[in-house]
């Protein structure tokens, strides 16, 4: 059984389809990375897995339980940051989190304290004096603060300075560590790429790429730096190397993951000296997909 | 200093664009319900009947609610017009202004759009210049419009240049209070208080002219001056109503109201001009580090959300309720001869002739009670629409999401809200009749006389009319289920019920449309001992369709909410 999983989820506004055919599975104890430019679905997807809306074909279930006929009883183990967290003005976001807590579960005070400080937030304060980071931050207190078993954070960093973010990554690390599932979208693809297992790509309502990031890898090409002691012949007759450049007697050039042993039994005939090969980064992958 | 005041043009064309529907709607209805009752008010009366009229409101009572009566020795249309319409055209035209300054100074702020404006190379008071020369432009624009469209309906004895005073007054009004309220807008750093500051300042400014109005009618018993008229020269209001439209058409007090007007923004510029963008002089306390347990339940929750709008409605109820009581207690003092009047409150000519004195002015007193009864009655539906309405404003506001997505269901966290407004249309209910008996107890034991109301009659005048709110409250569950975007329709109701429990029974309105409103199908229940008056006959068949009703509406709502998807921006 999967933590959650969409089949054929599809939904529209109107005559608008904002999610077309969208399947995800999300395994126990595993980190999802859901990413996808602004506008591509990716909140969208979550507001159905949180029966928030409702699905206009196909089905979304968590804990193999329907999203919107359960949602009561699959809330009860999902802790769920948003990415706009609209907070009541008048309220204190001490008053706040202790709202969200306990609307799931008994509090953990410890836990709820402890994560106050080292998110440095001010609860005495009025949400309506929040930045958007603060605000940020109440919601992921209460999410952290509260035991669940699965864990659905839509862009849960916007806002946050870099040492904030560093705590939500010790954070997430340690959630991942006690056996929980996360379901984490953003667009931040060096986060996504430093937590996640497994990624899944969303573009125009369509999920266009899913796998680990050494499964996507595989699909894209390599990047290769070589110095060799004669010059090599014939590199682009190579099946499968592309944009061939030449800075200072090194050549550089991308490989397609498939030939890169052809490549390399090619150019050792010619007496490497040196040889660095740089996996692609997600933002080249992402690029790949939705760049031109 | 002109820099200060850089582009302020530009802004009062962004902000007059801003305002393009929502002030136009104001001032249109404004104009269209003053205009409309302009020739009704002229036909329905005839001069007899119109002196009979100014006789018999003239009455502390009436005077304290209405106004002073001027031009009594020769009650023209135009004077009963200017002394019943003026006060509430003015406070209506008041109510507009706060909402518009506060719309586009403070919550500006609050909302962090006027830093962005700030940070283009506009003046430093230009925001508020702009805002208070919109207010200045609407206003003025109201008060024309309004003076050339009462002056279209041609009634005799509402010239020209009185219709346009008529006017100028209400806009100058209007703009007092676009003054105070740009005040509390610098003094308070959060939109609601500053609003509410505004508006119990409205309310001062109503009981203080109320007080001041009603004390003139002591100077006629005994010849001894006790009148405290200076009290409604204190209040815009009561200064507006100086001005004697349609009868003197005196010009003074309007030349006043816009020096009041002027003054108090010039305060406002002061107070902008040296606080810090954001910031207020109420200094903003640190509030609870954690919640009351109290709140941790989904409707605990929902009642803190609405708690300060109940505490504040129950306060508005109940002095409402004993501002009309404490008026009563003067009213055994005078006696009106006008068989009209008792007439009009269900007793017959052949009584009113055998009748004592006490016992009219008992009738009187009776009239009077159930009329508030029932004006309260419909006072009550704006914060029972409030509560009902208040998961859809939460649901806009992308809040509701906070909650349903933890472990509440959409029926659940509706039915709160929903439970609130029901309770509380018996708690208002309540609070008006507490304050309208209790003061009245008060004030009359202090006179040495008996009240002359029943408290178990008064209970079940204000109780009948539940059904009635229930039907409203069912009607608002039902848009927030079905209708969402729409939900704004239940006001235009609200509207509709209004008006035509004002003008029931006056035959100005065919009578199917009449029995549209719920409160149409409410028995009056007479509110003191007298057996002369009789009470219609309760029909609980009645009552029970239509509480049978509300809760169909009710359901249904429910039913299209659970249905819905959550409305996300």
């Amino acid at each position: 059984m999967f933590m959650l999983e969409t089949q054929n989820l599809t939904k529209k506004f109107g005559k608008f389809t904002a999610l077309d055919k969208v399947n995800l599975q999300l395994r126990e104890g595993e980190v999802f990375g859901f990413i996808g430019p602004n506008g591509a679905g990716k909140t969208t997807t979550i507001r159905v897995l949180l029966g928030i809306l409702q699905a206009t074909e196909g089905k979304a279930t968590v804990f193999g339980k329907d999203a919107w006929k359960d949602a009561v009883e699959i809330h009860k183990r999902v802790a769920y940051v948003p990415g706009d967290v609209n907070l009541w003005p008048n309220l204190t976001g001490g008053e706040v989190i202790d709202l969200f807590v306990s609307l799931r579960q008994k509090s953990n005070k410890e836990k709820r304290q402890k994560l106050i400080k080292s998110f440095e937030l001010d609860p005495s304060k009025k949400c309506r004096t929040y930045s958007k980071g603060n605000r940020q931050k109440v919601a992921l207190v209460a999410a952290f603060a509260s035991d669940a078993d699965l864990y659905i954070l839509d862009e849960p960093t916007s806002g946050l300075d870099p040492l904030m973010e560093q705590i939500f990554q010790e954070c997430v690390a340690e959630i991942k560590a006690a056996g929980k599932s996360i379901f984490l979208s953003s667009h931040i693809l060096q986060e996504v790429e430093r937590l996640c297992d497994r990624v899944g790509i969303i573009r125009e309502g369509r999920v266009v790429e899913t796998g680990t990031l050494n499964e996507l890898r595989h699909l894209t090409s390599i990047f290769m730096n070589v110095i060799t002691e004669k010059p090599i012949e014939n590199l682009a007759g190579v099946k499968g190397v592309h944009e061939i450049e030449e800075k200072h007697g090194e050549l550089s050039f991308r490989v397609d993951s498939d030939d890169i042993g052809n490549v390399v039994s090619h150019i050792s005939k010619f007496g490497i000296t040196k040889l660095e090969s740089m996996p692609p980064t997600l933002e080249e992958l992402f690029m790949r997909h939705y760049g031109a | 200093m002109r820099e200060n005041f850089a582009h302020t043009g530009r802004l009062v064309r962004f902000m007059l664009r801003r305002e393009r529907i929502v002030s136009t709607i104001w001032i249109v209805s404004i104009v269209l319900f003053s205009v409309a009752l302009a020739p009704g008010m002229a036909g329905l009366f005839d001069a007899d009947a119109r002196q009979q009229f100014a006789e018999v409101y003239n009455n502390p009572v009436m005077v304290g609610m209405l106004g002073p009566i001027y031009g009594a020795d020769n009650y023209t249309a135009g004077a009963m017009y200017g002394g019943m319409m003026l006060l509430w055209i003015s406070l209506t035209a008041a109510i507009m202004n706060v909402f518009i300054v506060a719309r586009h100074t403070r919550a500006d702020e609050e909302r962090w759009r006027a830093e962005v404006v700030r940070s283009l190379p506009v003046g430093r008071l230009a925001n508020i210049n702009a805002a208070m020369i919109l207010a200045l432009i609407l206003n003025f624009i109201l008060a024309v419009t309004l003076g050339l469209g009462v002056f279209a309906a041609q009634v005799e004895s509402m010239d020209f240049i009185s219709c346009m005073l008529y006017g100028m007054v209400t806009g100058a009004v209007g703009l007092v209070f676009a003054a105070i309220t740009a005040v509390f807008c610098q003094l308070s750093s959060n939109t609601g208080s500053a609003m509410g500051l505004s508006f119990l300042s409205l309310g001062v400014c109503y009981m203080l002219r109320a007080a001041g109005d009603a004390s003139m009618m002591n100077t006629s018993n005994d010849g001894v001056n006790k009148s405290n008229e200076f009290l409604s020269y204190i209040s815009p209001l009561g200064l507006a109503q100086r001005s004697k439209v349609f009868v003197e058409n005196d010009f003074v007090p309007l030349i006043f109201l816009i020096i009041t007007a002027i003054l108090i923004s010039l305060l406002a510029f002061k107070l902008n001009s040296v606080r810090d963008l954001g910031q207020g002089f109420i200094p903003a306390r640190p509030g609870r580090k954690t919640a009351l347990p109290a709140m941790l339940s989904p409707f605990g929750f929902s009642f803190r959300l609405l708690s300060t709008m109940i505490l504040v409605w129950v306060i508005v109820m109940f002095s409402l309720g004993a501002s009309y009581g404490s008026v009563i207690g003067d009213v055994p003092g005078f006696v009106s001869e006008s068989p009209e009047y008792l007439m009009l409150m269900g007793v017959s000519e052949e009584m009113a002739e055998h009748a004592s004195d006490e016992v009219k002015a008992e009738m009187i007193v009776d009239g009077f009670g159930t009329f508030v009864t029932s004006m309260m009655t419909l006072i009550a539906m704006i914060p029972l629409l409030m509560a009902a309405l208040k998961l859809r404003s939460e649901e806009k506001e992308g809040r509701a999401e906070n909650i349903l997505s933890r472990s509440v269901s959409k029926t659940k966290y509706l039915c709160c809200f929903t439970t609130i407004a029901f309770a509380l249309s018996a708690i208002m209910q309540l609070a008006t009749l507490l304050g309208l008996y209790y003061v009245t107890d008060a004030v009359t034991s202090a006179n040495g006389v008996s009240n002359p109301f029943v408290l178990e009659k008064v209970f079940k005048a204000s109780m009948a009319y539940l059904p009635a709110l229930w039907i409203i409250i069912g009607f608002a569950v039902l848009l927030v289920g079905f209708f969402p975007k729409a939900t704004g329709v239940i006001w235009g109701f609200y509207g509709f019920i209004c008006f035509t429990t004002l003008v029931g029974g006056m035959g100005i309105l065919p009578n199917w449309l009449e029995k549209i409103s719920p409160m149409a199908h409410i028995p009056i229940i007479r509110v003191t001992d007298l057996a002369h008056l009789q009470s219609d006959e309760v029909s609980i068949l009645s009552l029970a369709v239509m509480s049978g009703i509300a809760l169909l509406l009710t359901t249904i709502g429910f039913i299209g909410y659970s249905r819905r998807d959550l409305l996300t921006h």
